[in-house]
């Protein structure tokens, strides 16, 4: 199958996009950001919306628009008036609201708009795949030179306040991150599937390992295997690649769960073998 | 490893004990609401200081004051000699320990993990930790008593030693003070004497400045080498006999004491 072009474009970017969503999906289990990382998917629905009514490209629009639902959930949720879920649910909604009535009065209500509900990767180009591989970049630096910063953030944020760390900067940093991460996924598995790649692989790895470096290792393994397999699934079968990646990924959750040390099963196993 | 610069901050009279934290006069306030007015006591190095008070009387409040966390509304706020201005870049003076860590008992970090995270501001942004950070760690591990448990997961350690591995977070820079806001609330008896047995020890050892917020006046009674008692005011400033002998403090709990032999005990609470 890689004889394809369009095969071969798909896999360099879904690699790409699964190393950066499990990266990431550490801290959206640790720091319970699933939820946040639905709301800003969905929002993205507002953001491509914008760009097809207003004709630029929407990958810019839904990057600039996601960026700001995912700052002003943090604002709203820092400022403590409003709990984080209620801000997530009424923004979420109102974008994709926002979304519909711009598609309709844009008269752009056609099937571009469903590759972008969910995803179209064997349709990247080359010129897709430099934007992927740009913004991968810059979130992997992120979360790789703040790592231990967002490390003690999401473990004690008092504590990391008091020791004189940049808190805000950080934790903003943190949902913009996940906000451009989410835009470039997008094209891989789709609005409505893209919250499976930010929460699957470090809730396989948090099954299977007990320190944040042994998970970080099976969050990438799982994520990228998981695009991989999925896209050859998709590919054998003829079926949707982002229903395929997904699917593949909760296959690998089921077996971490199944694994997991802390099943009493496993901790008998392990009794016996000692 | 950054040197230790404490000795350079202080100015002004050099006889005496130096005053580590110095309050004149402070008044604070969290969204519009006072919180603290009219706080003035000094903490001279090498001291334990208690500060006792009811819940909501603004005790936390005051911590952050003087980690800087909060601005005073007036009044002057002197830590190490530094305004809470000039304290941000020297923050690694001081340890701070939190009411209650609310952490996540499943959060993939090890006692190891959890200490290095105390050096993260002295590692420095964009740097991985060096030799001299991981042997800072394994000391404050090896001060209170870890060593050997440093691998295990946070949350499988039981009360005490979660508490014990964060006061080594607090000890493993170049600490001079230690901020306590509670720290032996939750623990039973037995772990919260080892904790304070600790923490004496290594007070001594390492001529540490201790202020240790707490409600239990039994405590301080005894560890505490001064007592500052507040509420929203400051009502008692002395020696622990003299606050807790005081007529005063049962107008400040609205409890009575039963004062025996330099030990406050706490009697039933009349609301």
């Amino acid at each position: 199958m890689l004889a394809y072009g369009f095969a071969q474009r798909a896999l360099v970017g879904g690699v790409l996009v699964a190393m950066v969503c499990s990266l990431i999906s550490f801290f959206v289990v640790v720091r319970r950001l699933a939820f946040v990382g639905m709301g800003i998917s969905h929002a993205a629905f507002g953001g491509v919306a914008i760009g097809l009514a207003a004709g630029i490209d929407p990958v810019v629009s839904a990057g600039g628009f996601c960026a700001a639902v995912a700052l002003g959930i943090g604002w709203f949720s820092r400022r403590g008036r409003i709990h984080e879920d209620t801000v997530i649910g009424i923004l979420f909604a109102t974008a994709m609201a926002l979304g519909v009535v711009l598609v309709r009065l844009a008269g752009a209500y056609n099937l571009d708009l469903m590759s972008y509900l969910f995803g179209s990767i064997l349709a990247l180009s080359w010129s897709d795949v430099a934007v992927i591989a740009v913004l991968s970049a810059l979130s992997a630096a992120f979360i790789l030179l703040f790592f231990k910063e967002l490390l003690f953030i999401s473990f004690d944020e008092e504590t990391a306040t008091a020791s004189g760390l940049p808190v805000r900067f950080v934790y903003y940093g943190l949902l913009v991150t996940m906000a451009l991460t989410i835009v470039i996924s997008i094209k891989l598995v789709g609005i409505i599937l893209v919250s499976a790649l930010l929460v699957v692989p470090g809730a396989a790895g948090t099954q299977l390992s007990r320190n944040y470096r042994g998970v970080l290792v099976i969050a990438l393994l799982v994520g990228v295997a998981s695009v991989v397999l999925g896209l050859y699934l998709s590919f054998l079968w003829d079926v949707a690649s982002g229903a395929a990646i997904v699917l593949v990924l909760f296959a690998f959750f089921l077996v971490s769960m199944a694994l997991s040390p802390r099943r009493a099963y496993m901790q008998r196993l392990r009794r016996r073998a000692r | 490893m950054r040197e230790c610069r404490v000795g350079e901050f202080f100015t002004g009279p050099t006889d005496g004990p130096r005053q580590v934290i110095i309050l004149e006069d402070m008044w604070a306030s969290l969204d519009g609401h006072s919180v603290l007015e009219g706080i003035t006591f000094s903490l001279a190095e090498g001291t334990f200081l208690g500060i006792i008070g009811p819940n909501g009387a603004g005790k936390t409040t005051l911590i952050r004051v003087i980690l800087g966390l909060v601005k005073p509304d007036r009044g002057v706020v002197r830590v190490m000699g530094l305004s809470p201005e000039e304290l941000k870049h020297e923050l690694h003076h001081i340890g701070y320990m939190p009411q209650q860590v609310l952490f996540d008992p499943l959060f993939p970090v090890s006692v190891y993990d959890v200490v290095m995270m105390g050096r993260t501001c002295c590692i420095g942004t964009f740097r991985f930790p060096r030799r001299a950070d991981r042997d800072a760690v394994m000391r404050s591990i090896d001060a209170v008593g870890l060593t050997g448990l440093e691998k295990r997961p946070i949350g499988e350690l039981s009360g005490g030693q979660q508490k014990r591995a964060f006061l080594a977070r607090a000890l493993c820079l170049e600490t001079r003070i230690l901020l306590l806001d509670e720290p032996t609330s939750g623990l039973d008896y037995e772990a919260q004497e080892n904790f304070m047995g600790l923490l004496a020890r290594l007070k001594a050892e390492q001529g540490l400045s201790v202020t240790f917020v707490s409600h239990d006046v039994n405590v301080l009674a005894r560890f505490a080498d001064e007592i500052v008692c507040i509420n929203r005011t400051m009502h008692l400033h002395g020696k622990p006999l003299d606050v807790l002998g005081s007529e005063r403090l049962k107008d400040v709990y609205r409890c009575e004491f039963d004062f025996l032999a330099g030990v406050g005990t706490h009697m039933d609470s009349k609301e």
